[in-house]
Formats: C-alpha cells, structure tokens, sequence
C-alpha cells in the first residue's frame, strides 16, 4: 500500500507510516461519523480505511444514520460552533444524546483507538469502554456560540484527546489537542491524473464551453461557502474578461439546508448563460477532478471554512486558487505565493482579472501550490499524523519519542 | 578510508504539533506568554521552527508574528538575531527574548492589536526520532546519502544536535572531525550560518564543501 505513495509522498513520510504501523500492526481502530457521502470527512474516510488495512491495522468506520430531525439539530450545533446564531433547546440536546445513546448499543465500541468525526456523534464517548478516545474536529470553532461551546466542553474532558485542523480552532476544551490538517489522496479519482480526452469528454457532458477561461468553484451548496458573493465577483470580472462561472456541488445526507441554498443561487443566477450551477450527484469524483483541470482559476470563496480540501485539490492540479482568508484556508494559500487570499467580493473580483490577464503569474502559484500540498497535505502525512497521535497517547508524558 | 572508521547512521525527526490553548493578541501579551510558557514551547517556536521547512523571512515564530501580524519590522528583525541555539538553558533563551521585547517596548510602548484570526498560538510537539535506515562510511558515501536523505535528517543532525550535544556543535562536523579526522572540512561545515538558509539550502551547502574537498583530495593523489 505505502509503495504506491513512493515517487509521490515525502520519503520522510512514508518511513515514518512504516515505523508506526509496525508499531500497531493488528491493533483496531474505529473511525465513526454521520455520512458515508458528500463531504469532506466521508472522503478521507473512503480513502483512509482501505489504506489502513493495507499496512496492516485493522481498521472500521460506522455511522450514525439518523433521521432528518437528528441532522436538523446537527446543523444547527454546527452552525452555532462556526458562529452563527442558533437556538439549541433542552429537548434538541436530549435527541441529540437519545440518538448516540441508541447507536452506542448498535455500533460496538470496542476497539484500541476510536476516532469520533465532527459533532454528531459527539456523545458516544458517554458509552466509552475500552481503548483511546480522539473527538476530530473538522469546523471552524474560532469563534463559537459559548452555550453550544460550554456542551461540548463537557464531553471533550472525558475524550483522551481532541484533534483540529487549525491551531487557531484549538480551544481549551480539557484534553490534550493536536493539530493535524486533512488531507487529498493524490491517487484518488479525484486527484489522479486524467487525459486530455477525459477532461474534454467531461466538458462536453455538461455542455460546458472549452473556449473560454473557466472560473470554477467546487463546493456544497452552503451559505458559508458564499456562493451567492461568488457570481456578484463573476459579474465584476465580466466587465473585462470574456469567461464563465461554474459552480458546481454534490449534496450531503447530514446537510438539510443544501437543497434551500442551491435554489437561491439558481434564483440568482437566472438568465445568466455563462453561469453554470452544476448538481453533481454524489461519487462524483471524476466529474469534478475533470473540471479542476479544465479550470482556468479556481475559488474558495468561503466566510467560513473548517479546511477547504477543494483549496488542495485544485493546487494538486497545479491551478491558481483564490480563497477567502478564513479558517483552513491561509494554512493552504500562501498569499501571492500559491494563491491569493480575499476578503471581500471586490477583492476575489480583483485577483481572479489578475490572474486570468497573467498566465505566467497563474502558472508559477500552480506549481509552488503543488509543491506545498505534496510537502504538507498529502494522505499519507495525515495517517502518519493520526497514528503518531494514537501511539503518543499510549507514551502520554513523553515529548519525545524514539522509534 | 573505511576499516575501522564509526559509521555515521542517519536518523530523522518530525513532530505532530499540540496546541497549548494559549494565544497573545499584542505584543505585551505575547511577553507575558513567552515569561510563563513551558521550555516545550519555547524549544518548539524557536529552536524548532526550522523544521517546518517552509521558507519564511524571519529566523523563529516569535519574530515572523511580530514582523507579519503586527508589522513590527524593527522588533522582527531584532528577534531575528537572537541565536536560540546559543544557550545551554531554555529558560536563558527565554531571558533574552523578554530582554529585546522590554528593550523594544521602552522605546515603543503602544501595543498593536493584531487583527483577529491571527493572533499568536502557543503550540507545542511530540517529537518523533527514528533511523533513516541510511549509514555511511566514508566521506564519498556520506556525500551520497546527504544528496538523497529526507530533509528532517538535516535539522535532527545540524540543528536540533546543537541542543542534545550541548557544545554548539552538530553531528555533521563532529562525525567529520572525530571519525574522518578531517578538522578543517569540519570548521568548513560547521561555520554555514544555520539561520540564513532553508533545509534544502543547508543540503546544498554542505553538499558543496564536501564537494570541494573530494575533488581536492582526487586532484592532490593525481598529482602523486
């Protein structure tokens, strides 16, 4: 499994995923979450677990399938963790435990490290038995609601560990927290490397021109993702250059609001013919490797952003990416290194004219961008990174450690 | 060369970061932190900051945030040229940097707020320190291996040595002077000022006297 990697991941990576996994050979390892598609998180997990194996670690990932009333409450504590103002009651609270509760005699929580994803299934580790508990935290919790905050603050002590993908969404939550940014499978559907032949194929599926620049912005349809903001930006740029707007997204099961967001931007967008608004359906991994590589540049534009994997993806694919500056999103974009950073629409309106009126400019932030995603947030590095988490806890006190 | 001389084995290191949940919105807070945070802390902003390989302006964390956050150029460049390896004691690196704030402070007592989302965070690691699996023999060997190892073998052996051997000295140029007996190839490659390159730069250099000297050594034994 590591040698597929070899020639792709830093070598210092791939030793180091060997050193540990000889550590936790046939040790188990659980990975839970509420969604096998649509996401992030589902995304690493499609990748992570089949490698896991491969090296050897027995490795499982369940989930919390609730009910929309349980995924309704979910989006709430999530928005008011990202800072969004939202009611959470009692009674929700109570649903919210009820379901874990119901799922913690189901899924069977005995395994060596277990690893909880997100807020959803938060509350398993009242049901705790064996083995090191780790609560991986993929939102933006800079800025969070303090009641919803001050919950999830209670279970967090009785976790070994939290994990964020940012230093500055650490919060002292009572445990020990590491920082740990997710990651790309560089040989993934997503991210592997596709013909001129596919990519133009792709294009002519959804019958997207291929003779002018592309501005493309891969996402859920999400208000934080700001989508809206993006075809006000559009429209500024048209004014100078000829080019067309492609937004496109799949929509996740734990994410009631999509269906809402993604027929306010259609309302938006209407009569416009050089916007496209893409409803990808889920697994739609090559569809949307085909369309980064067509792009010409490509958007982040997000007002809240735990991480933004589409940042790396489309940086893998040696493409100028413009981000909003917030959460994960400068830990990728270099500012006018391997990217621009924004903080407006005025000013993502602005470096997208920059960059579509300098090829040279876009094509020299393209390969530095590769470069900076293969040294820091490749797959292999995250696994390396959660095993080294998971044998740190098993040596606590020791800041050092000799393999 | 070769019978009887030590190896030299390779190791790496690279750490996972843990955060302290500790953070400092201006410069006086950013004092008061660095008087009480742990020696982990301050090994890893300083001593440490090499390791992340990235290729920054200023020469630890402390006077990148002073110098990119708040725009304290001045104050930037002064913690630039604090030599966190220079001291045998962390808390002694420690007295230094609150001497160049409080001197920077005296003459510029205003605080800057640094704008929100980036404040300083005080992190720790957990280092991890293992073999590269690579060993060498001689000179011509160690050229070779040095060409292909992993970049956090170059911090383990030419940074973070200067701290575990405590003489201000790196494995490199010991290994060259006690195993090669070769002084002055040692002096060569122990004088490469640590705080003005990247890893890949302290790579090339070195690559570069070690060039030099098998390509002397090749030219004195054609003349015999």
């Amino acid at each position: 499994m590591i040698n597929q990697y070899a020639g792709i991941a830093p070598k210092g990576d791939l030793l180091l995923l060997r050193k540990l996994s000889e550590k936790l050979a046939g040790r188990s390892f659980l990975h839970i979450n509420s969604t096998r598609s649509g996401g992030g998180v589902a995304e690493i997990l499609n990748r992570m677990i089949p490698f896991l194996k491969g090296i050897g670690i027995d490795a499982r990932w369940e989930v919390i399938e609730g009910d929309s009333k349980f995924f309704d409450i979910t989006k709430k504590i999530h928005n008011a963790l990202q800072g969004n103002p939202e009611k959470i009651t009692p009674e929700m609270w109570g649903y919210h435990f009820e379901t874990n509760r119901r799922y913690a005699e189901r899924l069977g929580l005995q395994a060596d490290a277990l690893f909880i994803h997100d807020p959803q299934p938060f509350p398993l580790v009242e049901f705790r038995k064996n083995g090191k508990w780790i609560w991986r935290c993929h939102i933006d919790l800079s800025n969070p609601q303090k009641d919803v905050c001050d919950y999830l603050t209670k279970y967090c002590r009785k976790y070994d560990s939290a994990i964020f993908s940012v230093a500055r969404f650490a919060r002292a939550l009572g445990t020990d927290e590491f920082i740990i940014p997710p990651s790309i499978d560089p040989l993934s559907e997503k991210n592997r490397e596709l013909t001129d032949q596919e990519v133009s194929g792709v294009l002519a599926r959804f019958n997207l021109p291929a003779d002018r620049p592309a501005i493309l912005q891969v996402s859920r349809f999400d208000r934080f993702k700001d989508p809206v903001g993006l075809i006000n930006a559009f429209r500024m740029v048209r004014k100078y250059n000829d080019s067309i707007l492609i937004i496109a997204g799949s929509p996740a099961t734990d994410d009631p609001e999509g269906e809402m967001v993604l027929n306010e931007v259609k309302e938006f967008a209407a009569g416009d013919p050089d916007i496209y608004i893409l409803l990808l359906p889920p697994f739609s991994d090559r569809d949307i490797n085909a369309l980064q590589r067509a792009a010409t540049v490509v958007l982040q534009k997000s007002l809240k952003e735990g991480f933004g994997l589409t940042v790396s993806e489309a940086m893998w694919k040696g493409k100028p990416v413009i981000g909003g500056a917030v959460g994960g999103i400068p830990l990728q974009i270099i500012h006018g290194v391997t990217g621009f950073l924004v903080h407006s629409i005025e000013g993502a309106a602005f470096r997208i004219r920059q960059v579509l009126n300098n090829p040279e400019l876009a094509r020299g932030m393209g390969e530095r961008g590769r470069e900076y995603v293969r040294t820091n947030f490749l797959i292999t590095k995250q696994i390396r990174d959660y095993l080294a988490v998971w044998y740190s806890l098993e040596n606590k006190g020791r800041g050092i450690l000799e393999l | 060369m070769g019978e009887g001389i030590k190896p030299f084995e390779f190791r790496q290191c690279t750490g996972i970061i843990k955060s302290t949940g500790m953070k400092a919105r201006n410069l006086l807070e950013l004092r008061d932190m660095i008087a009480k945070i742990s020696d982990d802390s301050l090994f890893h902003h300083t001593c440490q900051y090499f390791l992340k390989g990235h290729i920054l302006e200023y020469t630890n964390d402390f006077a990148q945030w002073a110098g990119e956050s708040l725009e304290e150029r001045a104050l930037a460049e002064h913690l630039s040229n604090v030599d966190s390896y220079e001291f045998g004691e962390i808390d002694d690196l420690r007295l230094e940097l609150l001497r160049v704030i409080n001197g920077y402070v005296s003459v510029f007592p205003e605080p800057r707020e640094a704008i929100s989302g980036n404040e300083f965070y005080f992190n720790e690691a957990v280092t991890f320190i293992f073999s590269a699996g690579v060993r060498a023999r001689n000179l011509a060997e160690f050229l070779i291996a040095l060409k292909y190892i992993d970049s956090s073998s170059i911090y383990y052996h030419f940074y973070e040595a200067r701290v575990r051997l405590g003489d201000g000295t790196d494995d490199f140029s010991r290994w060259v002077e006690e195993a090669l007996r070769k002084r002055e190839l040692a002096e060569r490659i122990r004088a490469i000022d640590l705080f003005i390159y990247s890893l890949e730069g302290i790579r090339e250099r070195i690559i570069k006297v070690i060039e030099e000297e098998l390509r002397d050594e090749m030219e004195f034994r054609g003349g015999e």
